[in-house]
């Protein structure tokens, strides 16, 4: 019985220590510049998600700062790489990192501000009911 | 930039907790409960901030996002009636088609980046490896050889001090316009949240609109402008 099965349980062994999954263990176990730009694709995603599937115009507002936030990831994640690769001006992602911060910072507080007015003069925040621009 | 060991275990447990909590803020019911999670998610990006070596910018997140931005979402989070949604009576999703059209084109979308990633991190790579794996070494050699804090418990690293002279030398002038850009998103916040009467208070009304306005509002007529009282 067990020499019938022999030659399959070889090949899972195999498969498990020289395969695809050892290969891929051993990868997680050493991330490295891909997996983070991973991360920043997923996390960007998720926030294009939010904005296209959300009714809350709130819940949108936060899905951009999830957006500009990957963006940010992506950012640090390469000027860490060119640092490593000895590259001159390597910090310059981080620098542009703090520039997109502030600009989210800007972008929050207009955003909330036209909601505020919106909100006094709809009574609504649900973006499907918002439309005054509408012909 | 190849992590090891228990980098390589922090990396996964805040990235994990980074897209769950973005999930969490895309698909919870509770707008308050949304702003907690997109504040857990935005710490957990901070996390991984550090790990790449950009301590500064992980505080400034933690300060301006967290400390900042999010406080002023919960604010207004306060201020709009979102009792419907609570209470389950409001869908909080989009019509089911385009809610569905949206998800198939973002997992095409992720699907085509993750690919486009992988093929060209392999090329980069190939391209770069002596200098990636000896950088593994020399990054642990440095790190080692760090001066340690006068309480003995970290070390102090010059990444701070590098980015901040980088960013005095090649980018003063950006610098100098984002400080214009926050004082106009200051008085454009202040302009746009005004109600009519604080705006009449301070005599900045078309009087045609204010008569018109006053009709169905007869408190708005008793305001005077400050500076004709």
């Amino acid at each position: 019985m067990f020499n019938f099965f022999n030659p399959a349980i070889a090949l899972l062994f195999q498969e498990m220590t020289q395969g695809r999954l050892a290969v891929a263990w051993e990868k997680a176990q050493h991330p490295d510049l891909s997996k983070f730009l991973t991360i920043g694709a997923l996390l960007f995603i998720i926030g294009v998600a939010g904005v296209l599937t959300r009714r809350n115009i709130i819940v949108i507002f936060m899905s951009i700062e999830l957006i500009l936030n990957a963006a940010n990831l992506n950012f640090i994640a390469m000027s860490r790489y060119l640092q490593d690769t000895g590259n001159v001006n390597a910090v310059a992602g981080q620098i542009f990192a703090v520039f997109v911060i502030v600009v989210a910072a800007a972008e929050a507080a207009i955003g909330l501000g036209i909601v505020i007015a919106l909100y006094r003069n709809k009574e609504t925040i649900w973006i499907d009911e918002i439309d005054i621009l509408k012909w | 930039m190849i992590l090891s060991g228990w980098e390589a275990v922090f990396f996964w447990v805040f990235s994990i907790a980074a897209i769950f909590a973005g999930l969490l803020t895309v698909m919870a019911r509770n707008t308050i409960h949304s702003a907690l999670f997109l504040i857990s998610a935005l710490v957990s990006v901070a996390a991984l901030f550090i790990l790449l070596h950009a301590e500064f910018i992980a505080g400034v997140q933690i300060l301006v996002y967290v400390g900042g931005v999010m406080v002023l979402f919960l604010f207004v989070i306060m201020l709009v009636n979102v009792g419907s949604e609570e209470r389950g009576s409001e869908e909080i999703f989009n019509r089911p088609r385009q809610v569905i059209a949206s998800v198939i084109f973002c997992g095409l979308l992720v699907a085509a980046l993750i690919a486009a990633l992988n093929q060209g991190y392999a090329g980069l790579y190939k391209r770069d490896q002596p200098k990636i794996e000896a950088a593994v070494d020399e990054n642990r050699i440095r790190d080692r050889n760090l001066a340690r804090s006068a309480t003995g418990s970290s070390r102090i690293t010059s990444d701070t001090q590098r980015m901040g002279g980088s960013l005095y030398r090649y980018g003063s002038l950006p610098f100098e316009i984002a400080s214009v850009l926050l004082l106009v998103a200051i008085i454009g916040s202040v302009m746009l949240a005004r109600t009519l009467k604080q705006e009449a208070a301070v005599d900045d009304v078309d009087p045609g609109v204010l008569q018109e306005e006053a009709a169905h509002e007869p408190e708005l007529a008793k305001v005077q402008p400050e500076s004709l009282a």
